[in-house]
């Protein structure tokens, strides 16, 4: 069974592009605020 | 994902982070940034755009297709301690509506302040249903306080 509603979201740590910067970036860091974790297919894609 | 972009202000001004994730490199993501996103949005995007080369991330949140190789167009709603509040997946051909995300995220808040529960298409302004501890007393009697209009 995958992840499900009332779930912990799984922590990661991952690099990202940020402002211009590389920075790396952790999901726990954000807890205490709001987060919308959204997945697309790719960079380059118009949908 | 432009159009999250333009919305960004709106997340902000919800307490919000975006966290956009894709399996493209971090270098990938500064082109795409200034060859097309920056073009399309003032500023630009100014959210983290997350790599995610193996689909590492994909997986945990059980959305990488390991068939093309990519993450599928999904969104993840995490409260403050860090719990999954909503999620939705998307098939390839099929793009988001950043105001039902919005949306959702407004109704959580709200639900989580007051304890109200909110109905089918809610936004700021509509009619909330009773409070957690009452809920016994309003079945069946739902009809009288909403009607379907509220919905749209």
């Amino acid at each position: 069974m995958g992840i499900q509603i009332g779930d912990k979201g799984p922590d990661f740590k991952a690099e990202a592009y940020y402002r211009g910067t590389t920075r790396e970036i952790q999901l726990s860091y954000y807890r205490g605020q709001w987060v919308v974790l959204l997945f697309y297919l790719a960079d380059f894609t118009y949908v | 994902m432009a159009a999250v972009a333009v919305k960004y202000p709106a997340f902000q001004e919800l307490g919000t982070e975006v966290l956009a994730v894709s399996v493209d490199s971090v270098t990938t993501h500064k082109e795409w940034h200034e060859k097309e996103l920056s073009r399309m949005v003032e500023g630009g995007a100014l959210y983290p755009m997350i790599s995610d080369p193996d689909g590492k991330i994909g997986h945990l949140f059980g959305v990488y297709d390991a068939k093309t190789g990519l993450d599928l167009r999904s969104h993840f709603l995490i409260d403050p301690q860090g719990i999954i509040q909503a999620m939705e997946i998307l098939a390839a051909p099929i793009g988001r509506n950043v105001a039902e995300i919005l949306r959702q995220l407004r109704a959580l808040q709200h639900h989580q302040a007051t304890g109200e529960f909110m109905p089918c298409g809610w936004e700021p302004g509509k009619p909330t249903l009773a409070e957690e501890g009452e809920t016994p007393s309003i079945s069946g009697k739902v009809w009288k306080v909403w009607k379907p209009r509220n919905a749209f």
